[in-house]
């Protein structure tokens, strides 16, 4: 078990950590985990807005989900091997029920999502997020912090990408770039923008 | 060893255990619970909730008409709801115009029942009823027509204004091929309950005339609901003019057997076009009605009569027919069936002619 | 090549009896993108134009409407009538339209070659550059259709 402080320190631990998982460190655009759903989603704000706050929430509870079960199961039975796949089933079964609740409640956003609703099991910013948080042995709360930061990290990068594009639609772009080529050059020019936040927190 | 099993028995453990817990989810997130559907206001029914409006109102007997059985692909099974559908889905938007979004126009086969709703619908459809009927019949009427009489075995009867058609079932006769649901003016007498007349001109590659021509055998048994449509003759007394060609002849013969058995003392002049003589149909039942009825005329119509033909009838179009007949029809109702283009045509004569644009009813082959 | 869900969905339904007898695609067993792309490259050896090719066919179409299914007279080597029938056809396309059944054929009176179109071909060829796959039963070949109506 990750050795936890008192309660404030943790929490003032976890706001650090949500704060540098959005800035410094943004899961997609330092780390270029989850593009595919990033690349392909990104064509209108709102769409992107519901794509981002479903991965906020699958990445948040998965994050809880997998910590209870990494350090409560697997290491106790000496089983940490394994965590590849318990992650990726317990990730596979919550975005299982995510798509039934958002069926139920906003049928036009599951219909707008399509595909990529589910494609969220196998999003790697969702299974590098937990895969970071076991690796540097972060506390339940800094954990919550962490998968909390990344989650929004990536929602306002694709977000961001959106609007961007939908700024671009009236545009003259030459016609080989259209799509993924002019989307992926903007991620590169996000990126090279938020390197700007490096050694903001020490 | 053993640590190798007792591990994955742990791994398969919780992963069934989560399966068990989604499975359990879902029974209650996915269970709407029964809903209520309130039609016109005055009607209501309770139905199992989450499934579509067009599939709960035909288990309750209520008959939207859809040509694709609900598959979202043909847009005819628009109904007005007015309250509790929800926001327009995307699979909605292609088949609705912005006046009919305006108008709370859904599309009944898309829009899921998963709490109380409110719709309404023409009064009409609530004499809808589904048939199971019998080919009895098939009569060869020209080298594309062809009239198949279909016995109701249950209900044995069904009431029908002349004018009205009916929907037929048409099945997955063949590979490549899906159900569809077909709809066919009613050509037979309306005193002639217990059987339906269909007259059905086969259409190149089509799925369902295909079917009934090809496959369709007599002693087969056929899905049909029915009766629909607002086509048929008003109860003025005023001389009317009927155009039609090919399979829209059928309301017509219904109509006829309709005035017949009223004893109407109407005018009625009716014109039918036809490209060649090889496409006319049923002249002697047509000239039975001559006898039979006060004041009708059938006045057939051929394009391109060749010479070995011997016609001595009128030729031409048919529009141009009934510009030689007459030169004022102001005192006269039109009725047309048959296609958009021979319908737009007969319209632009009538109005030319003087006929108002309301007293000019027409079936469009749509 | 990967396809994205909407892909798939046209695919499905090009492929599907839902709107025509056999589908669009007959026993064809390659991608939209390849027979567009195939038969987009044979128009260009011919040098023409999608848009070209589904103005004259709209134009044939209205040459021939007016005669409610007689021939018409197009010019000294060309022959056009168009038959409509009973029922509307949907578009496979996810977007609004309704198309009647209307056959417009065209006959070369020099050569004898004929070639006939919906109006949901002219559409289709208008908007998507789909002359759909070979074994659909309406099929249009761009070389074939090229010699006759121009």
């Amino acid at each position: 078990m990750p050795t936890a402080g008192n309660f404030s320190s943790e929490i003032w631990l976890a706001v650090v950590t949500c704060f540098a998982a959005v800035f410094t460190q943004n899961i997609l655009l330092s780390y270029f985990l989850g593009m595919c759903s990033f690349v392909s989603v990104s064509k209108e704000v709102k769409t992107a807005a519901g794509l981002g706050l479903a991965v906020v929430v699958v990445i948040t509870a998965t994050s809880i989900l997998n910590w209870m079960a990494y350090w409560w199961v697997l290491v106790p039975l000496g089983l940490e091997f394994y965590r590849f796949i318990l992650f990726i089933i317990i990730i596979a079964a919550f975005v299982q029920l995510l798509e039934m609740v958002i069926d139920r409640y906003s049928p036009a956003l599951y219909l707008a999502l399509g595909i990529f609703l589910p494609l969220i099991t196998v999003n790697c910013a969702v299974l590098g997020s937990v895969l970071w948080m076991v690796i540097r042995n972060y506390s339940f709360v800094v954990s919550v912090g962490f998968g909390l930061g990344s989650g929004l990290g990536w929602m306002m990068a694709i977000v961001a990408m959106a609007g961007i594009r939908q700024r671009l639609d009236e545009s003259k772009i030459p016609a080989g770039l259209r799509g993924p080529g002019i989307t992926l050059i903007i991620a590169g020019i996000m990126a090279l923008a938020f390197i700007g936040f490096t050694g903001v927190l020490q | 060893m053993a640590e190798v099993f007792v591990s994955v028995l742990i791994i398969s453990g919780i992963a069934a255990a989560l399966a068990l817990i989604l499975v359990f989810c879902e029974s209650i997130i996915q269970n709407y619970g029964p809903c209520k559907i309130t039609i016109n206001g005055k009607k209501e029914l309770t139905v199992e909730g989450g499934k579509p409006l067009l599939s709960s109102l035909r288990e309750r007997k209520i008959f939207l008409p859809s040509a694709c059985g609900g598959r979202g692909t043909c847009g005819v099974c628009k109904c007005k709801v007015l309250s509790g559908a929800g926001p327009v889905l995307p699979t909605e938007t292609p088949f609705l115009d912005a006046k009919e979004q305006k108008e709370n126009i859904r599309l009944s086969c898309q829009v899921k029942v998963k709490n109380d709703i409110a719709i309404e619908i023409p009064d009409a459809l609530f004499f809808i009823q589904q048939y199971q009927v019998t080919l009895t019949a098939v009569e060869d009427l020209t080298y594309d027509m062809k009239r198949f009489r279909f016995e109701l075995t249950e209900p044995a009867e069904m009431e029908f204004v002349a004018g009205q058609y009916v929907q037929i079932t048409c099945p997955s006769y063949q590979q490549g091929v899906e159900e569809v649901d077909r709809a066919y003016s009613i050509a037979s007498d309306p005193k002639d309950n217990h059987f339906i007349d269909l007259i059905v001109r086969r259409v190149p590659n089509g799925i369902c005339t295909v079917w009934m021509f090809d496959y369709l055998k007599i002693g087969d048994r056929v899905q049909m609901t029915g009766p629909y449509g607002e086509f048929r003759i008003s109860n003025a007394q005023t001389p009317m003019i009927f155009i039609a060609g090919g399979s829209g002849m059928a309301p017509f013969v219904s109509i006829l057997h309709q005035m017949k058995n009223s004893g109407s003392k109407r005018k009625a002049e009716y014109f039918f076009g036809g490209n060649t003589v090889r496409d006319l149909c049923l002249s002697e039942q047509m000239a039975k009605f001559e006898k039979t009825l006060a004041d009708f005329k059938f006045i057939p119509v051929v394009s391109r009569p060749a010479p070995e033909d011997k016609w001595n009838g009128q030729t031409g179009l048919v529009t141009e027919a009934v510009k030689r007949t007459y030169t004022d029809v102001s005192g006269y109702e039109g009725y047309l069936c048959g296609s958009p283009g021979m319908i737009d045509a007969s319209i632009k004569v009538l109005m030319e002619l003087g006929m108002a644009k309301e007293r000019i009813f027409y079936d469009k082959f749509a | 090549m990967k396809q994205s869900p909407q892909d798939k969905n046209l695919d499905r339904m090009l492929r599907s009896g839902k709107l025509t007898a056999g589908g669009f695609f007959g026993a064809d067993s390659r991608s939209v993108d390849e027979v567009i792309a195939e038969d987009a490259a044979t128009l260009i050896k011919l040098g023409y134009r999608v848009a070209q090719v589904a103005a004259r066919m709209q134009e044939l179409r209205d040459l021939a409407r007016p005669a409610l299914g007689n021939w018409v007279r197009v010019n000294d080597t060309l022959q056009v009538k168009s038959e409509d029938y009973k029922g509307m056809i949907g578009c496979p396309w996810p977007h609004s339209g309704q198309f009647g059944k209307r056959i417009t054929a065209a006959q070369r009176l020099d050569t004898g070659q004929s070639a006939s179109w919906s109006d949901l071909n002219i559409h289709l060829i208008e908007e998507h550059g789909f002359f759909e796959g070979r074994g659909a039963f309406f099929r249009i070949e761009p070389e074939e259709l090229i010699r006759v109506i121009f």
